[in-house]
């Protein structure tokens, strides 16, 4: 939670409302953090034991007293934090090699709209064939077989229509 | 064939529409923008997603401090930087932290992780004097530096934000991402205005065969 602490300053342990069970709350703002994460890693057992590691390095530090709205902030900084480490482990990179893709925004509204919105800008950015195949594949759940049959084309050549695609909406992100 | 890149992604993508962990291998890196990219879509496909009743039950009995905490596995808390707490604690790790006046404190103390033993992370002519490199040993992650022919570690996890460290190389420091913190490459911070503690070391050896070697756990 950068943006919260005085220049300079580290941040100082975040406080629970003493009003409220630390639990409860912790709970809640995890579904969040989980919805965050599943948006970033695309399978649920992935997104559970990252959900699993920012509870388990972040929550030790809240204690009673503090906004809700200063919890949040600290678990996803951690959530980012742990995705870092999750995408630099699986691909054999270091953080600082990764890290440009991995600017990866505080949200304060539900997750899920934040995520949707970004990847249908992503896709509507795409030229027609590229973001017809990754529509196909990934929001329609079609074969790559369904998608040539689809598209007129062979499977090979889908094979290869969907690496493209891929990367060009890796590189419309990254100019966002 | 299977080594066409086209083919590799698709057998990722695959995976992922089937609901399925990724699963990457050594040469994924090259691609890790069209990987990553479909992760994001994967994780578009059925809109926003809550956790699982049974995960999230296990998550509330977990914070509930209920006996059920033992699902917290020492190997996880480890891989969260928390080993010795873990120990000290001797279960029921994250309820116990959510008591008020509890806070996990680091210091310079090796991190002796239970059931330890060495992993070979390196070839000693792969560090250079001065720069640190990010290696695991099973559970626990450290930076590794050279000195000579000797090597010093220390933990990849901020001593007071619980997150990962990254090497500033430019400011020969390691740099914490989620607040204005530094520490020195023997775990000190690098500022005397705030007494944050120094980063737990880890042991770290270098083999007759010139490997270096990190105590960690699996």
């Amino acid at each position: 939670m950068p943006s919260e602490d005085p220049p300079g300053e580290p941040a100082e342990v975040i406080e629970l409302p003493a009003a409220s069970r630390a639990s409860d709350i912790a709970v809640n703002e995890l579904e969040l953090v989980y919805a965050f994460i599943y948006a970033r890693v695309g399978n649920r057992a992935d997104a559970e034991d990252l959900t699993q590691q920012v509870a388990m390095k972040a929550i030790p530090r809240l204690r009673q007293g503090a906004p809700a709205s200063a919890i949040r902030g600290y678990l996803f900084a951690t959530a980012r934090s742990v995705l870092g480490a999750f995408w630099s482990t699986r691909l054999g990179l270091s953080e600082a090699e990764l890290r440009e893709d991995l600017v990866l925004v505080t949200p304060t509204d539900p997750p899920s709209e934040e995520g949707a919105a970004t990847v249908q800008e992503i896709l509507e950015r795409l030229s027609d064939n590229y973001r017809r195949v990754l529509e196909l594949r990934f929001l329609h759940g079609y074969s790559l077989k369904e998608v040539a049959a689809e598209m007129k084309s062979t499977v090979g050549a889908v094979k290869v229509m969907q690496l493209r695609a891929l990367r060009a909406a890796a590189k419309v992100r990254l100019d966002q | 064939m299977n080594d066409k890149p086209e083919n590799r992604i698709d057998k990722i993508v695959s995976d992922l529409l089937r609901g399925k962990r990724l699963k990457l291998r050594a040469g994924d890196a090259e691609e890790k923008a069209a990987i990553t990219t479909a992760a994001r879509l994967a994780g578009a496909r059925q809109g926003p997603q809550r956790m699982h009743p049974a995960f999230r039950k296990r998550i509330e009995q977990t914070l509930g401090q209920g006996p059920e905490s033992a699902w917290v596995t020492r190997r996880a808390a480890i891989v969260a930087g928390l080993g010795l707490a873990v120990g000290a604690a001797g279960g029921g790790l994250v309820g116990r932290a959510l008591a008020p006046e509890v806070a996990v404190s680091y210091g310079a103390r090796p991190i002796e992780p239970v059931n330890g033993r060495w992993f070979d992370v390196a070839a000693l002519t792969d560090l250079v004097e001065g720069h640190g490199k990010r290696v695991s040993a099973g559970a626990v992650s450290a930076y590794v530096f050279r000195s000579g022919d000797s090597v010093s570690a220390v933990s990849s996890v901020c001593s007071h934000l619980p997150c990962e460290l990254w090497w500033n190389a430019k400011a020969g420091v390691l740099a914490c991402p989620c607040h204005p913190a530094n520490f020195m490459p023997d775990g000190l911070p690098s500022s005397k205005s705030y007494h944050l503690p120094a980063l737990n070391t880890v042991h770290a050896r270098v083999t007759d065969a010139g490997r270096v070697e990190v105590w960690g756990a699996e």
